[in-house]
């Protein structure tokens, strides 16, 4: 036996490391882990209860049935409202609140607009893009295209 | 998204050939994960090498079973650091022990790296070294060397001859489990590689078959020239019947590696399905030197011919020894090109079949050049502290 000790000793101090690895993790580990699945199920309400900023398509058209009936006519009718307008839940619930739609400045609109219509080789051909530096190029888009009617 | 953005998008296609999605612009897996594969396969190497001794009985590598060890050692500890710098969270790191999912291999392998640590190649060092950490603990002038040894003993100064015959059949048990677990720690990171559906370049099952074998080449290269500089630089005289066995296994390790990537290789040229055509232009083009020149030629085909040429012709003593270093270190060239042509190489082509992008290396970045070095020489510097604590040459002396 005595021949043994220092294997004995091995066996305790992983013993010991093993118990330590289960103490470090029982702190280390969220107590509502893996309850619904391999994640913390307790970030599922902190989610839900973060505040909600979008207000949805279906909120504009009460107010803004005009602008609502063009777009639903053009090729932008499966964009949304809020997609160029800003999240607008504040907006939605009170029109005079200070969460105002946004409308992109004439100086920043070739950029805007070119997020989507901006020359690539990878789009498909029959997509409407333009090079910018040629198509143009000191003109805002809404001077030719109404964002809602575009043609 | 601002003009900025739209112009650095345009300058970006210059950087690009043919068609390629747009994720596909950078590369995500940089210089650092070509590092990892490399690092872990030497470990992997020197390990199958100890145990040639240990298990297979190979008497004549007993001066370089040690040093074998000890650089399987240096290089496991370094192994996860490359995927830490890249992840860019190493605290975070832990959480695949913490809470592992079974679907994830790297959670699964994180365990079997663990274990590989703890209980093989640490037990196996510890139980080997023990009547050495014994003696030294008592003999040891200067203090904090003394203490060293002495929590390594774990207070248990007891050497009888039963008690090292206890050891060594541990150690022999361990070695057994331990290739194995060299094998699988290895294989794995092939089987990240062979299990990528999506990348023709990858997805083979025989990825981690030549993984383990390319890293058996390295792994053995590596300790030679290790065991070579350590005798140049103590003055000591090589053993050349170990050095000429170390280079028959290398040699044998070469011409399995090799022979499995041709064999991998043909196939893909003999089957030529859809994505043929964009490997061949591939290997013709971004990787022509990488592979043909370093892979093949200087870091396989020229090998084998050295390794060759030394079996083959009586050459005087002299002529091996340079023979056996030049082969060692274009075989790790030769290798660390192969984790290369692998990991950027895959990475090169688009998921259309239709164009390339390319991999325009940092310099000091987090994954930059000066990085990867820095990870790359770090398993020397950690071999040459065990080499201070706990060195391997005094049971050398005694069986040369």
């Amino acid at each position: 036996m005595k021949d043994f000790q220092h294997l004995i000793r091995v066996v305790i101090i992983f013993a010991v490391a093993l118990v330590g690895f289960l103490f470090v993790r029982s702190l280390l580990v969220p107590k509502s882990f893996g309850k619904l699945g391999h994640y913390r199920a307790d970030s599922v309400d902190e989610i839900a209860a973060l505040p909600l900023h979008y207000a949805g398509p279906d909120a504009c058209k009460k107010c803004h049935a005009q602008q609502t009936a063009d777009k639903a006519k053009s090729s932008h009718r499966g964009i949304s409202c809020e997609s160029c307008h800003g999240a607008l839940l504040g907006h939605a619930e009170n029109p005079k609140s200070d969460n105002k739609p946004r409308r992109p400045k004439e100086a920043e609109m070739r950029a805007f607009c070119g997020h989507c219509h901006e020359r690539t080789i990878s789009k498909p051909a029959k997509y409407p893009q333009v090079d910018l530096k040629e198509h143009n190029p000191d003109a805002p888009c809404n001077m030719c295209h109404q964002p809602h009617q575009p043609k | 998204m601002d003009m900025a953005i739209i112009e650095m998008l345009r300058g970006a296609l210059g950087k690009v050939s043919g068609f390629i999605y747009p994720n596909e612009l950078e590369l995500q897996w940089s210089v650092l994960i070509v590092l990892y594969p490399y690092i872990t396969g030497l470990v992997a190497g020197a390990f199958v090498l100890a145990s040639l001794e240990r298990v297979f009985d190979v008497k004549a590598i007993k001066p370089i079973y040690r040093l074998s060890l000890l650089v399987a050692l240096a290089f496991l500890l370094v192994a996860p650091l490359p995927l830490n710098v890249h992840l860019g969270h190493p605290e975070r790191g832990i959480e695949i022990f913490m809470t592992p999912h079974t679907s994830s291999a790297m959670a699964m392998f994180g365990f079997v790296y663990l274990w590989y640590l703890m209980v093989v190649l640490l037990m196996e060092v510890w139980l080997d070294y023990r009547k050495e950490i014994v003696e030294w603990s008592l003999s040891e002038k200067f203090w904090p060397k003394r203490l060293f040894y002495k929590v390594l003993t774990l207070g248990v100064t007891n050497i009888s001859p039963r008690s090292l015959e206890i050891d060594d059949k541990l150690g022999r048990i361990l070695t057994v489990v331990g290739l194995p677990s060299a094998l699988l720690l290895h294989g794995y990171v092939g089987f990240i590689f062979g299990s990528i559906k999506a990348n023709p370049w990858w997805s083979t099952p025989l990825m981690p078959v030549i993984f383990i074998f390319s890293a058996m080449a390295s792994g053995i290269a590596g300790v030679m020239l290790v065991y070579m500089l350590a005798c140049w630089a103590r003055n000591v005289k090589i053993d050349m019947p170990c050095l000429d066995t170390i280079g028959k296994f290398l040699l044998t390790a070469i011409i399995v590696a090799f022979s499995l990537e041709m064999l991998e290789s043909l196939q893909t040229v003999y089957e030529a399905e859809e994505h043929f055509d964009i490997i061949s232009l591939l290997v013709e083009g971004k990787l022509f030197v990488s592979m043909i020149l370093i892979q093949i030629i200087m870091g396989s085909i020229t090998p084998i011919f050295l390794l060759g040429t030394v079996q083959l012709v009586e050459l005087p003593e002299k002529a091996r020894k340079i023979f056996y270093a030049l082969a060692g270190t274009l075989a790790l060239i030769g290798i660390l090109a192969m984790r290369w042509n692998v990991v950027i190489g895959g990475q090169f082509f688009s998921k259309s079949f239709l164009g390339f992008t390319t991999y325009k290396m940092e310099l000091a970045g987090r994954e930059g050049l000066l990085s990867a070095i820095g990870l790359g020489i770090l398993p020397l510097f950690i071999l040459a502290a065990l080499l201070y604590l706990l060195p391997p040459w005094e049971k050398t002396k005694e069986s040369i």
